[in-house]
């Protein structure tokens, strides 16, 4: 299975990335996007799955940052 | 990894059999980047669409006052340039690479859109998957609105 994955940096003060992966996101997980190394928050479908590729939208924060607003 | 794996490993080649995918391969042309390295700028004209093999790049947006903005960057089995495909308008952004060693496949949207033409299982094919890729991208880009 390919999993491509929308991650999106929560506060949107940083772009954030498309990229297809072997494994899925899983929250607590650790994605580098650009320079810069985040941790998953959040994970959800955000297409229906069609053959071999999942579609899946990621929330991610910096590592070390709380998770509240 | 081959090439046969890496346009397997992106959802722009999704349905194709091995003969389509060969076909496609005749008409790709591998090329490697280094960090820093403009793979197009913004404005430029688009004769070509690219698939990320390896690393990844970041899309760059010049507003008028010459202020430059990140968007987003794309990783492994990313395609970018489509849209000069699709319109056959302008570069909408720049595209830097990011990491040393980056491969990105280049082709020619000529030869991709007589191959369409010629082959119209491949037309039909490419064409709903570059429609889906936009889709994501939109989808994308609305989460990054809703989270501001």
């Amino acid at each position: 299975m390919i999993y491509k994955v929308s991650y999106v940096v929560k506060g949107g003060q940083y772009p954030g990335c498309i990229k297809n992966q072997e494994e899925k996101p899983v929250v607590g997980g650790i994605v580098a996007i650009g320079p810069k190394k985040f941790e998953v928050i959040e994970v959800h479908e955000m297409m229906p799955p069609r053959d071999d590729f999942q579609f899946l939208h990621a929330t991610v924060k910096a590592v070390g940052e709380s998770n509240s607003e | 990894m081959s090439l046969t794996a890496i346009l397997q490993h992106s959802d722009l080649f999704q349905g194709l059999n091995e003969s389509q995918l060969a076909q496609i391969m005749n008409i790709s042309q591998e090329r490697k980047y280094n960090q820093g390295d403009v793979v197009f700028a913004q404005d430029s004209e688009g004769d070509a669409m690219y698939v990320i093999a390896k690393g990844q790049v970041e899309i760059q947006i010049k507003s008028e006052s010459g202020k430059k903005r990140s968007a987003v960057y794309l990783g492994e089995g990313q395609v970018f340039g489509e849209l000069a495909l699709i319109d056959q308008g302008k570069r909408s952004a720049s595209i830097v690479v990011i990491e040393d060693g980056t491969i990105i496949y280049r082709i020619l949207s000529e030869a991709l859109n007589q191959l369409c033409a010629t082959d119209t299982a491949i037309g039909y094919l490419m064409m709903r998957n570059l429609a889906k890729d936009v889709s994501f991208k939109l989808r994308h880009q609305n989460r990054l609105v809703a989270d501001l």
